[in-house]
């Protein structure tokens, strides 16, 4: 088929738009990468790209003496939050699914509530309830008020209905324990749903900021969103530390993020 | 038999219980009733107050304030975060011999956390002399001026919600129904036609889907702000939320505290029943 | 699989021990809650590592510095942490912080702790006591500083203004605009607020007060001054008096970058950023530093003493040991000339080491000298909920330059917000 010019044109204009495009949206993260080698005069200058390129600001990031510290809190309770919340969320799921028991219906719309209530409006109470815990300064703090999500259970809930019950009571002939069949047979069946679980608890719980700002007081128990506000290099002229430290907790999820995307893209792709 | 499996039932529903319970209902609860109590900085209750903590909190300038200034960046971010993921979705839809390039760009921002770009964007949207304007050739005030840190704003939330919302929206144009695309395809659509008509609709739920995250999103912003522009200059960036967190936080006023916590919940759970009724109404 | 779960909740319950690192033994740690800004930090930092190698390592202390943000974010820290095993043991902060350690049930007062505070410069005592005696030990002392491009003053053939009158003609003469109406330099950056205020309103008349009770020193305020007796209204006027000139960028952040960069002649900044703008400017103009214009020929008040107190939450010899290590001369001296904060001791002054750094840097000797020749009388404010009225006195006087509000309209509508703060407070406490 021959192509008319008009859609030559069209072709490559949205290859230039797409261009653009892309560049608009890469540009922080560039602009980032870029800056982090800057000296201070470069900031000041306003440059798009060093003039020299100034390794040393990772290596004074890198030696921030709290750095660590924040790195380690922040894959620990992302990690931790991750795993657990999942493990609450499928254990509920699966009873409110395959089990029958009284008051089922109430429980169900009580945990379905929680939806309503935005974790930012309730900020201060909470804060209370940790503190009155003596819990301040823990990973249990960080993590705790986000083990619990109604909107990935109602999701779960969808993808174990969908193996149905048959399976269930087969396996209970069979004298499997609920143990068993939940992790050999409903959680592998409904593994793209787990996934996302807990994929999305991984991002969000690195990512927050105002809880653990809040309940994190001692430096060696903030995270790393909390740490990079804090590390003072930009308010002592030492911008492109700033930078380069925000390099270094970017540039990781860059990369795995390249590997996983066809299989996210996998997950939520109806064909 | 039944009675162990209902006890079974309850002790795998004991974790999510205790949970919602410790941290959702009770400080709910808590907040709602106290909202009609007079509450110490310290959260000694030393009376009735009646409606008196609402008539303080809408008496209060700077709430009347965050209130358009919410509703301001309600009414920016929405619609703009919308069209931009949109855009990006849809100029990728169909696979093609380097498509995953800009697929990965446009994905990379969920890579990329709140503080860092928080941090990134206030380098970048410095003032009237910043990079952004050096590149653009604009002359604005960006952070140093309310309209310019409203817009500096607004950009920082596209960010936030874009990688999530742009592969949410890419991957419904990929799950459309190939078959529907074919009919109209013979019928002779093409082009726009068949974008705006055939293919935009059938991606519709998970549109709605986003554009509700990004309305809870835009209600709910405070901590960007914290980090951008503290809700300056003039208290132009200062959202209910970020006024929520520092009468909490900052001023300890209790009252107006509780009666913005009641209020935001029975406004979210407005939000929600509407947004279920239309779900369950297709 | 359960084994998996029982090493998770193994894991969950000893993260909290895990996260608090080793612990410390035998000796026993002072936690310090700062406030110092970037390189003020690092300077804090190492006044705190020498006291840990010398008497700290003596007597078994840990002086532990912990950057908390601004000092509005410790006060935070500080609030939400009451009644929790979190508080520290001493939380350096400033006046916006008074009103609420005045009625706070942790607070160790000075008096308290018996240190002997008869070094201390008067005015740095009268800022931080109030009738339950005194709340924090001075230990940041500043005064609000003129700061000016000398070079560009000197080619300008203008000095340091004396009066905002004088003010209008100095920015007419170093002001310049673009050829599209913004600022190649503006005169001056920055709006004023409560910090530039209580200096503004408090040196009318010879001593004047924003608020009832001595600005809330003597008891809570219950009425604002400002209003009925005219002084915010003179402010106002004269201040809109250089806004018309057209050389004024009344933005409220980034304000030291505008002037560090040159992009702006003038700013008023507090004493504590000297050495930080010094270092910014990196020599490429020459930077003075004068006493803050007043507002008229009857303003004579001076200027009024601002910083930051550390205030104590623990009553024990160690916190003592350390707040009296944090006043002695060497350390305030040290402390002085790495920022620009003013001694908070006379015996500090005498030391031959600041002596000679100050007839090296005269600069420092501006602020020391305003703050010495003010009436001893004035005092910062002390109100409740400082930091929202602190940016409603930012709006109000934007609203007056750039909205064209009437100023009666803006006094008035001031007053009513700080009234406002006040009965919330009152029928909450």
């Amino acid at each position: 088929m021959k192509r008319k010019p008009i859609d030559i044109f069209r072709y490559y204009l949205r290859i230039v738009l797409l261009i653009a495009f892309s560049i608009v949206v890469a540009f922080p993260v560039l602009y980032m990468i870029s800056s982090s080698l800057f000296s201070q005069r470069d900031f000041n200058k306003l440059r798009v790209l060093p003039t020299t390129p100034m390794w040393s600001n990772y290596i004074k990031a890198l030696n921030h003496r709290y750095f660590s510290y924040y790195l380690v809190n922040s894959i620990g309770t992302s990690l931790l939050s991750a795993i657990i919340r999942t493990l609450v969320v499928i254990f509920a799921s699966f009873a409110l699914t395959h089990l029958q028991f009284r008051g089922k219906k109430l429980i169900l719309s009580a945990l379905v509530l929680t939806l309503f209530v935005p974790q930012e409006a309730i900020l201060y109470q909470n804060y209370k309830t940790i503190a009155n815990l003596g819990l301040l300064d823990s990973w249990t703090a960080i993590i705790a008020p986000g083990l619990f999500s109604a909107a990935q259970m109602l999701l779960l809930m969808g993808s174990f209905t969908a193996q149905g019950r048959d399976t269930y009571d087969a396996a209970r002939m069979d004298g499997a324990s609920d143990m068993r069949y939940i992790w050999s047979v409903l959680v592998p069946l409904s593994g793209p749903a787990t996934l996302t679980i807990m994929i999305q608890t991984l991002i969000t719980s690195f990512n927050s900021y105002l809880w653990p700002l809040l309940v994190t007081n001692k430096p060696k128990t903030r995270t790393i969103q909390i740490g990079i506000t804090m590390l003072g290099f930009a308010e002592s002229g030492e911008t492109g530390a700033q930078m380069a430290t925000l390099a270094l907790i970017t540039i990781p999820f860059l990369i795995i993020l390249a590997f996983t995307k066809r299989r996210i893209e996998n997950a939520l792709i109806r064909r | 038999m039944k009675r162990r499996n209902e006890s079974k039932a309850y002790l795998y529903l004991a974790p999510a219980v205790i949970l919602a319970a410790l941290f959702c209902w009770y400080p709910a609860i808590i907040g709602f009733v106290q909202s009609f109590l007079t509450v110490n900085a310290s959260g000694k209750v030393l009376g009735f107050a009646g409606l008196s903590n609402y008539r303080s909190l809408f008496a209060d300038k700077a709430f009347q304030n965050s209130l358009k200034v919410s509703l301001r960046f309600i009414v920016l971010f929405v619609p703009a975060n919308t069209f931009v993921t949109l855009l990006a979705a849809s100029m990728t839809r169909r696979k093609s011999r380097f498509s995953a390039i800009p697929e990965y760009v446009f994905f990379a921002p969920v890579a990329v956390s709140l503080s860092a770009y928080s941090l990134i964007m206030k380098d970048l949207f410095r003032g009237n002399a910043s990079v952004i304007n050096k590149i653009t050739g604009l002359k604005m005030g960006w952070i140093t001026e309310p309209a310019g840190a409203m817009a500096t704003l607004v950009i920082l939330g596209i960010f936030l919600d874009f990688g999530i919302d742009y592969i949410l929206l890419m991957c419904a144009f990929r799950s459309s129904d190939k078959s529907v695309l074919e009919a109209a395809r013979m019928d002779g659509a093409g082009g726009w036609r068949l974008f705006l008509q055939i293919e935009l609709p059938l991606i519709r739920e998970t549109t709605l889907v986003t554009i509700f995250l990004a309305l809870k999103d835009a209600i709910l912003i405070s901590a960007p702000i914290i980090i951008l522009t503290e809700g300056g200059p003039y208290r132009s960036t200062e959202t209910v939320m970020f006024y929520y967190y520092l009468e909490a936080f900052k001023s300890g006023n209790r009252g107006v505290q509780n009666a913005l916590s009641a209020l935001v919940i029975v406004i979210a759970a407005i939000f929600m029943a509407l947004y279920n009724s239309r779900r369950r109404a297709r | 699989m359960r084994k998996a779960i029982i090493i998770l909740l193994a894991l969950l319950a000893i993260a909290p021990v895990f996260a608090q690192g080793a612990a410390e033994k035998e000796t026993t740690t002072v936690t310090v809650w700062s406030s110092a800004q970037g390189s003020n930090q690092t300077v804090f930092d190492e006044i705190a590592q020498t006291f840990n190698d010398t008497i700290g390592k003596e007597k078994g202390i840990n002086f532990e510095a912990v950057y908390q943000g601004k000092a509005s974010d410790v006060l935070t820290k500080v609030n939400a942490a009451s009644g929790t095993d979190s508080l520290p043991d001493i939380a350096m902060m400033d006046a916006t912080a008074a009103t609420d350690m005045n009625s706070s049930e942790y607070l160790v007062t000075v008096d308290k702790l018996g240190i002997d505070t008869s070094d201390i410069i008067d005015c740095a005592i009268a800022s931080y006591s109030s009738e339950k005696g005194l709340l924090g030990l001075p230990f940041n002392a500043s005064a609000l500083l003129y700061y000016y491009n000398k070079t560009l003053y000197d080619a300008a053939g203008v000095t340091a203004p004396r009066t905002l009158d004088d003010m209008v003609q100095v920015a007419k003469k170093t002001g310049k605009l673009n050829a599209d109406g913004s600022f190649e330099v503006a005169a001056f950056v920055g709006v004023p607020a409560t910090f530039e205020l209580s200096t503004f309103i408090g040196a009318q008349n010879g001593l004047s007060y924003l608020v009832n009770n001595r600005n809330g020193h003597d008891a809570r305020p219950t009425e604002v001054l400002f209003g009925k007796e005219g002084t915010y209204a003179a402010f106002l006027e004269k201040w809109k008096a250089v806004y018309d000139t057209g050389y004024m960028n009344a933005i409220s952040s980034g304000t030291t970058a505008e002037f560090t960069s040159g992009r702006a002649a003038a700013l008023l900044a507090s004493s504590s950023n000297l050495a930080s703008i010094i270092k910014a400017v990196a020599g490429e103009f020459e930077v003075g530093v004068a006493a803050v214009p007043m507002v008229n020929e009857q303003a004579t008040g001076g200027t009024v003493i601002s910083g930051g107190a550390l205030f104590s939450f623990t009553d024990s010899a160690a916190v003592k040991t350390v707040l009296e290590y944090l006043i002695s001369p060497e350390v305030q001296a040290k402390w002085s000339e790495a920022t620009g904060y003013v001694p908070v001791t006379t015996t500090a002054y005498e030391t031959e080491q600041y002596k000679a750094f100050l007839s090296e840097n005269p600069q420092y000797q501006v602020a020391l000298d305003s703050l010495l020749n003010s009436n001893a009388g004035l005092a910062n404010v002390w109100v409740p909920s400082a930091y929202s009225i602190y940016y409603s006195f930012q709006a109000n006087i934007v609203d007056v330059l750039k909205e064209a509000k009437t100023i009666p309209a803006a006094v008035d509508e001031m007053v009513a917000t700080i009234e406002a703060a006040f009965e919330a407070y009152a029928s909450q406490n």
